[in-house]
């Protein structure tokens, strides 16, 4: 018979005596069994207390007390099964004679694999201890970027105020005019044109957008389809794009090269449409932006002195004709020290004949990149406002910083067909050795954040997720789980894709290996 | 689906000149079948019930044909007609693949000859079968007690189209260019065909056939046979597997017809199939039977060609089928019944009995479409052991193969298959990996290479060229397994050790891999219907036309084989079919293809089941969670209920759904599902001694009321609720969304036990429905009162590690206190069970006086003929190696449902045992309510044991 306490945890013990009158209540206290019921074979306690030791009690726990190794805890499923356990190694799980007490050997490999890993964990902690003080030293070149920036953003804020108020003096100045010449037809028009163009352009490179992605969808379709089902209209969908793209058929490999040289013949049909003024699409992209980015403005200004001759002056200059008489002095006075001002930052030219026409567009031109400038330093600002903030989050590079270090780094593995890449906090990408399109898996999104799991601990650090990636087009988007565990390089180990398009990477970083000190401590924690 | 990848009798020639036949036959009341047999030629054999003749037709007076009618000893009859001394041969070898052997035929039944007719008479008094031929018109009638069963020809469709030479059509005559009298046809005098009144005016698709993109060279010209089979005394038609249609088999036409189409039988791999549908799928079984209150008869027509069978019931209570096929001769295997397990036994006395399994393969299988790496193995079998949730078998899709060049193992993602597998098989799991007949044409592929080179690969139209087509290998060519040539070599691929040096043997795998065999109709990308061109060539100059239905069977055949021979003693193959034919079950098993993840699916599933369980492929099951899509969890659990009580129980999921094992569901899912797997091993003894049954005697692993209840109308078309085995469970899976409970329909007055709770429900001797709750967790499972149910309720990670675990056997009474129950056990993998290494007992309760008696008594001792499929034990040896080896396994648990109530003493050989008693509703009382149960504690030391135990 087996003994009355076998397989159970020492905490349960005490638990396990028999009452005076040889009897012992289950622990659920559902029932009062006979002594002689407890580890009989045969589960008499609704809880399943009273067969700790031979698992006829289904979801209870064995425990075998591994003496010169550490106790462990299995399922009552696998008591007396015929199978030694590695888990017992004091053989305690199966009848007497069955499993060698291994518990010398196994506690002393256990020890030493527990000192290797204590020891990688020292030899990793320290390089993450290196990235802490990167993080830190980070910290205080951010701080400095921000106050720099944050210095040269008043500068040219003030800068822009200046520039502001000037282009806002001239163009009062003007404004009457300017209003006048901007009801003419010609404006108009042009200003409707643009604005179709404009939209033209948008719509245009929404279509590339649109044709590129279908390209891609018909390229994978291409290389990817599944022959299976012969199905008639995806092979005529693939035919009608080895036909429109000029490919080979894919199943052709031998005339590959004979299709090549058609290809390379059937030049002149694609040149065909040739007319003249007509701009090739080339050109056409080339010429576009510059013709979008004309100043209509300064165009009418320049266009009446174009066809006007001198019979109109510069309206800058002429606006005396429409200020009061009583105020002309006053005018004056500020027109020449505008002028001046105006030559000075070379925004017009002194005295020569188109600087005079273009002043209102040079002013602008001059706020304009002013505020631009503004802009890049205020970027700039919040860039580093916003790196500083997430040094120290525990969603983005840890609470320690650990991660900062990484930011930017990027690894690879190469399994024959592909070279998998993944940028951390960046992108990840999926590069075909042998030709093909490259597509992105995604972009760093988040830790693993699943149920239960504490944002900032190792466990939420064990896995990085990157979403978004380019759409299977039979499947979802592309993405990435990359599971971390703590070594002394930043290396990607192994990518499988589970199941499609969501792929698993392993790899292994110093930026999770704590001290072995605060390792054991949290897992004791748990 | 995509039907238009698939024919429509009306898009092939033969089916329409068939089905023209039909239709002319029934717009002529004068309509008489042109074949008749010529008395002068009878030769009857002297000491066998055998006889030939000389057929001929009115239509064709020199072509001559044969009939041959022979009784076997267990009287099915075989009517055999084909040409003789034609300008061809018809394919004639469907039968010698699909019989088990020769059969007997009879030498104490007499053939009578009459002026009109010959005849024979058999069988008790009380059930006398007559067979008569009648000579002109020729029809065969089978008839018992002097009403008629089944009649061939009864409507006069028989036809067998003869070989002929092709006739260059006449000069046609062309039109002269610009010439305005080209328009004025010449005139041609009408010539009238005398035949046409039967074969019509035109020579429809006779020599060559276009559809689609692909045509089809007929050199042998039209050969089609056409065959009615009348059951004039039946209003059920079963049978004709594969279809994903009711078992009881709606109509093809008639008046009312419910499909538009006749059923078809031609292997295909239908894409996304309909769940409702006569579509062929990716196997045939060309066995029908009839059944009706009085009697269940049955018709196995052995051809492997294009055959479409319309069904229709003429009346309520008769039934009418006409089957059109391409080629072939005439081979018709008539079985008398007169009950269902009469015509299991009858027809599976001709293609064998489903192949008692290793014992493991028929407990839970964990597959996918693909585990893409050894490690991703590893980590589903350690996540199945995390969440303590037992499963036998994982399994390998195409992607574990080099650029899908089968037995070669793609080493960038499984760089260790060995120690995989043995990884694996260290807690007693087994893998099954995917082997297609489809070879990549690279000679770098050793498989290839040797096919080649042995000449064993099927052949295009002129006989000579290796035909080349289109799978998951890209360009493949196939192996020709008619070819005897290639037998041998592909037992040799599958050892698992090099014993020859320059032959390929898989030394990466071990004996603990089994097969799935795919793709094997064969399915062709860019063949005619996915398939191979009908004018391929296969060994003996055969076409593939001829032998296509059977084209998996050999495949599956030899790919069983091949693994048993891999052992000395060979081991009990399992190997998974998608294409089968008549005769498939003597090799493994087989699933439903790729099934769709909706809950129409699910219910014709379980319906497909039934009927390939009564087409004698009783190891049958389909993918549980459907094959394409993403099922919800609750769909998922309800299709774990169903998959845990089909006999074939694998989860599976395409390469483009997400991920499902059952780990990864949420809780309450992942419980539910967790005690799903559970309950399927407890119950695997009840399950093992289904398939021992199954394998002796032919009767299906799942029953369908027809055949539990013959006499009961109410049941006949019933085929979401079922029985396993002989147990006495009876099982109603619920396939509709949101249910709660379920209507059980009970068709005794008898009482059944809810297997879960007890609580008892009535029958009546009229029927009856009764209501039960039927909760997510739930599955409607009622034990039929006078049952005895062994199981073991010990959960384990694999079934093998529960061969030392002790049984409960749980006594179910019947209304009168009795009750009955087997256990067959061996040693689950080898063959030592045919030498009588094994346990068969029989457990009985039985009122005596006040007392009930629960006894074990030995059944392999009692019946050592039944023991046993195919060798009879001539002496059963109780202190076999096997029983030695289980002696010391006990019974932990008696509970006996329904005693009347508590008893004074339970005492075993005179002793007290340890016993206690819950009162409740008795098995005999009236009233419904939870049973009285009675529970004894450790009441048997050893399970191979006779013993007695009274309940006083």
């Amino acid at each position: 018979a087996v003994e009355k306490t076998h397989g159970v945890p020492p905490s349960l013990l005490a638990k396990y005596s028999p009452s005076s009158k040889s009897t012992w209540a289950c622990l659920d206290g559902s029932k009062e069994i006979a002594w002689s019921a407890v580890n009989d074979d045969f589960c008499d306690c609704a809880d399943g207390s009273d067969e700790p030791g031979t698992g006829a009690c289904p979801n209870t726990r064995f425990y075998c007390a591994n003496e010169g190794h550490i106790g462990a805890l299995i399922a009552s499923s696998r008591v007396n099964d015929g199978l030694c356990e590695p888990e017992c190694c004091d053989g305690s799980d199966e009848r007497p004679g069955v499993c060698k007490n291994t518990c010398k050997e196994v506690g002393a490999a256990y020890r030493a694999k527990q000192e290797a890993e204590r020891k990688l964990r020292k030899t990793g902690s320290k390089i993450r201890a290196s990235y802490i003080t990167f993080a830190q030293k980070e910290k205080k070149r951010l701080e400095d970027v921000v106050a720099t920036s944050a210095q040269e953003v008043a500068t040219k804020q003030k800068e822009v105020d200046r520039l502001k108020d000037l282009v806002e003096r001239t163009e009062s100045l003007s404004l009457a005019a300017l209003e006048h010449k901007k009801q003419s037809p010609l404006y108009q028009a042009m200003l409707k044109q643009h604005q179709v163009l404009k939209s033209l352009q948008r719509e245009h490179e929404k279509h590339l957008e649109r044709e590129k992605e279908l390209g891609d969808i018909l390229t994978n379709l291409r290389s990817g389809y599944n022959p299976n089902y012969q199905d008639m209209a995806v092979l005529e969908a693939v035919r009608g794009w080895e036909f429109l793209a000029g490919l080979p058929h894919i199943n052709d490999v031998k005339k590959d090269e004979e299709a090549t040289e058609e290809e390379l013949g059937s030049d002149a049909v694609e040149e065909d449409d040739e007319e003249d003024g007509i701009l090739s699409a080339e050109e056409l992209e080339k010429e576009l932006p510059a013709v979008l980015d004309t100043d209509y403005e300064s165009l009418l200004i320049e266009h009446d002195r174009h066809i006007g001759s001198p019979s109109e002056e510069s309206v800058l200059f002429d606006v005396s004709a429409y200020v009061p008489d009583a105020l002309l002095p006053q005018f004056e006075a500020v027109k020449d020290s505008l002028l001046t001002w105006l030559k000075t930052f070379g925004i017009i030219k002194g005295g020569s004949q188109g600087g005079e026409s273009a002043d209102t567009s040079r002013a602008k031109q001059a706020l304009s990149s002013a505020e631009n400038d503004l802009r890049n330093a205020e970027r700039e600002k919040s860039n580093a406002e916003q790196e500083l903030s997430r040094l120290f989050d525990p969603k983005w590079f840890g609470r320690e910083g650990e991660w900062k270090k990484l930011q930017g780094t990027c690894l690879e593995k190469n399994t024959g067909d592909y070279t998998y890449e993944v940028c951390l906090f960046g992108e990840a990408k999926q590069k075909p050795n042998n030709g093909g399109s490259t597509f992105s898996l995604g972009h760093f999104d988040r830790w693993n954040d699943a149920e239960g799991v504490e944002p900032g601990s190792p466990e939420a650090y064990g896995k990085q997720y990157y979403t978004r990636g380019t759409k299977c087009w039979n499947g979802p988007q592309r993405s990435v789980q990359l599971v971390w565990t703590c070594g002394t390089e930043n290396a990607i180990l192994s990518v499988q894709e589970l199941e499609k398009c969501e792929y698993q990477f392993t790899g292994t970083t110093p930026a999770l290996c704590l001290p072995p000190e605060d390792h054991e401590r949290k897992r004791e924690e748990l | 689906v995509k039907p238009e990848d698939f024919k429509t009798c009306s898009q092939a020639a033969f089916c329409r000149r068939g089905k023209a036949l039909a239709d002319r036959a029934g717009q002529n009341p004068d309509w008489k079948s042109p074949y008749s047999v010529d008395p002068s030629s009878l030769a009857i054999s002297s000491d066998k019930a055998a006889f030939t003749a000389a057929v001929k037709s009115s239509l064709y007076p020199d072509i001559k044909f044969g009939l041959d009618v022979r009784v076997h000893h267990d009287g099915v009859v075989r009517v055999r007609m084909d040409e003789v001394d034609g300008k061809g041969k018809r394919y004639d070898e469907t039968a010698s693949w699909a019989l088990l052997s020769e059969p007997q035929v009879s030498k104490d039944i007499q053939w009578t000859v009459g002026k009109k007719e010959v005849k024979a008479t058999y069988g008790p008094k009380t059930d006398k079968v007559d067979v008569e031929i009648t000579f002109d018109p020729l029809v065969v009638t089978l008839s018992r007690n002097g009403r008629s069963e089944v009649v061939l020809n009864g409507l006069g469709l028989l036809h067998m189209e003869h070989f002929r030479t092709k006739e260059e059509p006449k000069p046609a005559v062309e039109a002269v260019e610009g010439g305005e009298d080209a328009q004025t046809p010449m005139e041609v005098p009408e010539v009238h065909n005398p035949r046409s009144w039967f074969e019509g005016e035109e020579e429809d698709g006779y020599w060559e056939e276009t559809w689609k993109s692909w045509t089809d060279s007929k050199p042998k010209g039209p050969q089609m046979l056409s065959i009615d089979i009348s059951f004039p005394n039946h209003g059920h038609v079963y049978g004709i597997p594969q279809h994903a249609t009711r078992l009881s088999l709606p109509t093809t036409s008639g008046q009312d017809f419910f499909y538009n189409e006749p059923y078809r039988l031609w292997n295909s791999d239908v894409f996304e199939y309909h769940a409702d549908s006569t579509m062929s799928l990716y196997g045939s079984i060309p066995v029908m039977y009839a059944h009706s209150k009085e009697s269940t008869v049955g018709v196995f027509n052995a051809i492997a060609s294009d055959t479409f069978i319309d069904v229709a019931h003429p009346e309520p209570g008769s039934s009418y089928t006409h089957w059109i096929s391409e080629s072939g001769i005439l081979d018709v295997f008539l079985l008398p019944g007169p009950k269902p397990a009469d015509i299991f036994k009858q027809y599976t006395g001709l293609t064998g009995t489903q192949a008692l399994p290793p014992q493991w393969s028929i407990a839970y299988h964990q597959c996918r479409w693909n585990y893409v790496s050894s490690d991703d193995v590893r980590s589903v079998q350690t996540r199945f052991d995390e969440e303590d949730m037992p499963v036998d078998v994982f399994w390998l899709d195409i992607e574990y193969a080099e650029e899908h060049k089968y037995f070669i193992w793609d080493k960038k993602n499984f760089p260790d298959p060995v120690d995989m597998v043995n990884d694996v098989s260290a807690v007693e799991r087994k893998m099954v990996v995917i082997v297609d007949p489809h070879l990549k044409r690279v000679h770098s592929y050793p498989v290839y290479k040797e096919a080649q080179d042995l000449d064993v690969l099927a052949k295009v139209k002129d006989g000579q060229s290796e035909y080349e087509g289109w799978c998951w290998s890209g360009s493949s060519a196939w192996v020709d397994f008619f070819n005897p040539a290639s037998w041998e070599w592909w037992k040799g691929l599958f050892k698992t050790v090099q014993s020859e040096p320059d032959k390929f043997a898989w030394i990466e795998s071990t004996t603990d891999v089994h097969i799935w065999n795919d793709m094997n109709e064969p399915a062709i990308f860019n063949g005619p219907e996915i398939s191979m061109p009908r004018d391929n060539i296969h060994y003996g100059g055969w076409e593939h036309r001829d032998l296509h239905n059977l084209n998996g069977m050999l495949f599956h055949n030899q790919t069983s084989q091949a693994v048993r021979a891999r052992t000395d003693p060979p081991m009990r193959p399992f190997v998974l079919t998608r294409s089968f034919f008549a005769g498939s079950q003597r090799f493994g098993a087989m699933w439903t293809g790729d099934n769709l993840g909706t809950w129409e699916h699910m219910a014709v599933g379980m319906k497909m089941v039934l009927s390939l369980n009564i087409a004698g492929f009783a190891f049958s099951g389909s993918d549980v969670g459907g094959f394409f899509g993403n099922p919800e969890p609750e769909m998922l659990v309800r299709w774990y209920h169903v998959g845990a009580f089909t006999p074939f129980f694998r989860a599976h999921a395409h390469i483009d759904t997400k991920r499902r094992e059952p780990y990864l569901l949420d809780e309450p899912y992942k419980s539910i599902v967790r005690d799903i797997l559970r309950l399927r091993y407890a119950m695997l003894p009840i399950w093992y001694t289904a398939f021992h049954e199954s394998s002796v005697n032919g009767m299906p692993v799942v029953r369908p009321h027809f055949v539990v209840f013959p006499e009961d109308e109410a049941g006949f078309a019933i085929d979401d609720q079922f029985f396993v085995g002989g147990s006495g469970l009876l099982v109603k899976p619920v396939t509709e969304k949101g249910a709660t409970e379920a209507q059980v329909y009970l068709p005794e007055d008898q009482v059944y036990y809810d297997y879960f709770s007890g609580q008892t429900y009535r029958g009546s001797a009229k029927g009856k429905n009764v209501t039960v709750p039927a909760p997510l967790d739930k599955v409607p499972l009622l034990i039929r009162g006078g049952s005895i149910l062994p199981t073991r309720e010990r959960p384990r990670r694999s079934s093998p590690l529960m061969r030392r675990d002790p049984f409960t056997l749980t006594v179910a009474l019947d209304k009168a206190g009795g009750a009955r129950g087997e256990l067959y056990l061996d040693d689950g993998e080898s063959y030592a069970h045919e030498g009588g290494a094994l346990v068969w007992r029989e457990f009985t309760a039985a009122r005596r006086g006040k007392a009930t008696h629960v006894a074990s008594a030995d059944l392999a001792a009692a019946k050592p003929e039944a023991a046993v499929d195919g060798a009879a034990l001539a002496l059963y040896d109780k202190d076999n190696a096997f029983a030695a080896e289980v002696r010391a396994v006990r019974v932990e648990k008696l509970v006996v449902l329904g005693l009347e109530k508590k008893p004074g003493s339970v005492k075993l050989a005179g002793s007290e045992l340890d016993w206690e008693f819950v009162p409740g509703v008795a098995s005999g009382a009236s009233k419904e309510g939870v049973a009285s149960q009675l529970v004894v504690k450790n009441p048997v030391a050893s399970i191979t044991g006779d013993w007695e135990i009274v309940i006083q």
